[in-house]
């Protein structure tokens, strides 16, 4: 048998021509300007792509995909240091840090080192993308109809708790119609046609690559448009290069956010966002100087990026291993993966088994790309983040358009992209996250056909949802999650905790 | 702190009620032996069950809206102007309804290149994102680059 780290080269090796590396370079500039721009984000910019590359060979369309995620992530942090505005929602916590710093005259330090802890964040998730989705590839052998069903529902719930941080009443609200969303049409047993209301179009059901494209893009687009200004770029750029020290002396920060990134990642649906957010948030609390957070605090910059980028390979755990999706452009990636052909599921890594390897290579060849890049082309980017939105908004509009039409050569792909804008754009105005809802569309199928197909094998008995092992413990972390927000909950932890500490006091 | 949406969580509240009834009505109405298989196949099965939850959560939504805040503000005349009379508001309703113009031209006889780059300049021009000429080059540009892109390397047939 051979070991990982060589069937990784191999496929490095392998994917080492000059048209595949003039993509990888290409994609994830792109990715980074993406990224860079504010209102446009990693899974928008991916789901353009996914338009974009529809008639590519899957492999260069799958290398491009990932190289404009891992870029997009990475570039946001311009925008988030010098206008004080994260190009995507992952960069947010790099504002806090970042903007302090580029107002003292040390942008070009913040950008660099930014750009190199998000360099070592992606190539740590990347590495642990590759050791853990065969062992839980393993585990998800295990997974039935009971368990599937369990873990879809499982997804919507956990997501729609950390991505609705004041209330996750409208995350699960938002799962849930995401779910429904996704059942409109033909079924899979009976090929019955839900919802259709006698249109034939509609027979068909909604396309994934449309309804992501409206709560993403077109949402944006409107939001994007209705806001009046845009502040300038009142920073100099300076010194880029980071020094080694600054790396060396925040080593524990960053080995820290990798893993929470990892982790953050590996939990369907929640993404890069809450991945930056936990991991400041760590780092600030085992800070020696954590009054300095806020205020251009290296440490705060460097976790920040190096936990959102740790979350890509993590986000891709469950995709390739459960075809579940960590992060809203983790579902896009899933999404083109189907669109190519390829099926990322238990079953991958007997129908596929060099896969996994193949993604890590892409992945390195993007995370090298992207620090390149990072560290390159600054003064340029830099120029990019001045174009208006009125110039840029309906560009992208365009592009929005036509990228949900060609998926399936649809005029109704295009109002429905439309409706779903709408739909987002209010969402997003209410307070309703939008990844609950893509995570629900890519879910709804999941839950559907196998929780019919569990009670046929059982004919009818619904008792073996819930006395399997795995569906037990999907379901015992269901509840947790749905309990774990309630008064009444932290109320109760808090009195174990005074018992527990009780306890052991006395012992001392 | 201030409960933010105290009108907004109740009148979308309602609309989820009133969405979840109509989708567990459909989901009762959807056949339930359809082609010999058993009840609990029916392909209503699963939505009927997913209606449930939604309206258990729209109910729960609109409670709390009331409990936390009191009965919900009536939309007034005066907010509904001052909305409608907002400049972020007419620069939304302006973007929408040039898309809308767009998509609707889109799929007829007029060649995609034209509606895309008229659409473009329009937009481009209406909100003042760049001068007149700037936005008819930039415009073409992008309609000429996209219909190449797509038609010509990819084969795809332009809407």
């Amino acid at each position: 048998m051979e070991l990982g780290p060589l069937l990784i080269f191999k496929e490095l090796l392998k994917l080492f021509s000059p048209i595949i590396l003039f993509h990888v370079f290409w994609s994830t500039f792109i990715g980074m300007i993406i990224g860079m721009l504010p209102g446009l984000t990693a899974t928008m910019g991916i789901a353009l792509l996914t338009g974009l590359t529809f008639g590519m060979e899957p492999r260069m369309a799958i290398v491009i995909l990932i190289c404009v995620y891992v870029g997009a992530i990475t570039g946001g942090s311009r925008s988030a240091i010098l206008l004080n505005i994260p190009g995507t929602p992952a960069n947010a916590a790099a504002c806090l840090d970042g903007f302090p710093l580029a107002q003292r005259g040390e942008g070009g330090q913040a950008i660099g080192l930014a750009a190199t802890a998000s360099f070592i964040g992606t190539v740590f998730g990347l590495f642990c993308m590759a050791f853990f989705t065969p062992l839980l590839g393993k585990i998800a052998l295990e997974f039935h109809s009971w368990e599937f069903f369990w873990l879809a529902i499982f997804g919507i719930v956990i997501c729609g708790n950390l991505t609705a941080p004041t209330d996750p009443l409208k995350g699960w609200i938002a799962g849930f119609f995401g779910l429904l969303v996704s059942l409109v049409g033909m079924e899979g047993i009976t090929a019955y046609a839900r919802f259709s209301f006698g249109f034939d179009q509609m027979k068909g059901g909604f396309a994934l690559i449309p309804v992501l494209v409206g709560v993403y893009g077109i949402a944006e687009v409107l939001g994007g448009m209705r806001e009046v200004v845009l502040p300038k770029v009142r920073s100099k750029v300076g010194r880029i290069i980071p020094r080694a020290r600054d790396l060396i002396n925040h080593y524990r920060h960053i080995l820290r956010s990798g893993v929470v990134g990892v982790i953050v990642g590996a939990i369907p649906g929640v993404g890069e966002d809450v991945a930056s957010w936990v991991s400041y948030d760590f780092a600030k609390r085992s800070s020696k100087q954590p009054e300095k957070f806020g205020k251009g605090s290296l440490e705060g910059l460097i976790a920040a990026e190096t936990g959102d980028n740790a979350c890509i390979g993590g986000a891709i755990i469950p995709v390739l291993s459960l075809a579940v999706p960590g992060s809203a452009p983790a579902a896009v990636l899933l999404a083109a993966m189907w669109l190519h052909g390829v099926r990322p599921g238990p079953l991958l890594m007997l129908e596929f088994p060099h896969y996994i390897w193949e993604v890590t290579a892409m992945m390195i060849m993007a995370s090298f790309a992207s620090l390149v890049i990072s560290l390159s082309f600054v003064r340029a980017q830099v120029k990019i983040l001045l174009i208006p939105r009125p110039v840029l908004m309906p560009i992208v509009f365009v592009l929005c358009v036509i990228g949900s039409y060609a998926i399936n050569v649809r005029v109704f792909d295009i109002w429905v992209m439309l409706a779903f804008g709408v739909i987002g754009y209010a969402m997003r105005n209410y307070n309703y996250p939008a990844a609950p809802l893509v995570l629900g569309v890519i879910l709804g199928d999941m839950a559907d056909v196998n929780m019919r197909r569990a009670l046929i094998r059982t004919a009818g008995d619904v008792s073996s949802f819930f006395i399997r092992p795995i569906s037990l413990i999907l379901i015992i972390l269901i509840i947790l999650t749905m309990i774990s927000r309630t008064k009444m909950f932290k109320r109760i932890m808090s009195l174990v905790k005074v018992k527990v500490k009780k306890i052991f006091g006395k012992q001392r | 702190m201030e409960y933010q949406f105290r009108r907004q969580d109740f009148y979308t509240g309602l609309i989820i009620i009133g969405v979840s009834l109509f989708i567990m009505m459909e989901s009762w109405r959807m056949p339930r032996h359809l082609q010999d298989w058993p009840a609990y196949a029916a392909p209503g099965m699963v939505t009927g069950i997913l209606g449930l939850g939604l309206l258990t959560m729209g109910i729960i939504l609109t409670l709390r809206s009331v409990r936390r805040q009191g009965s919900p503000l009536p939309f007034k005349r005066a907010d509904i102007v001052a909305y409608l009379t907002d400049p972020k508001t007419r620069r939304l309703g302006l973007m929408f309804a040039l898309s809308l113009i767009y998509c609707l031209f889109l799929g007829r006889r007029i060649p995609y290149i034209l509606v895309t780059s008229i659409y473009l300049a329009l937009v481009m021009i209406t909100f003042r994102g760049t001068g007149p000429v700037k936005a008819l080059i930039i415009s073409l540009m992008v309609a000429i680059g996209v219909a190449i892109v797509f038609n010509r390397l990819f084969l795809v047939p332009l809407p």
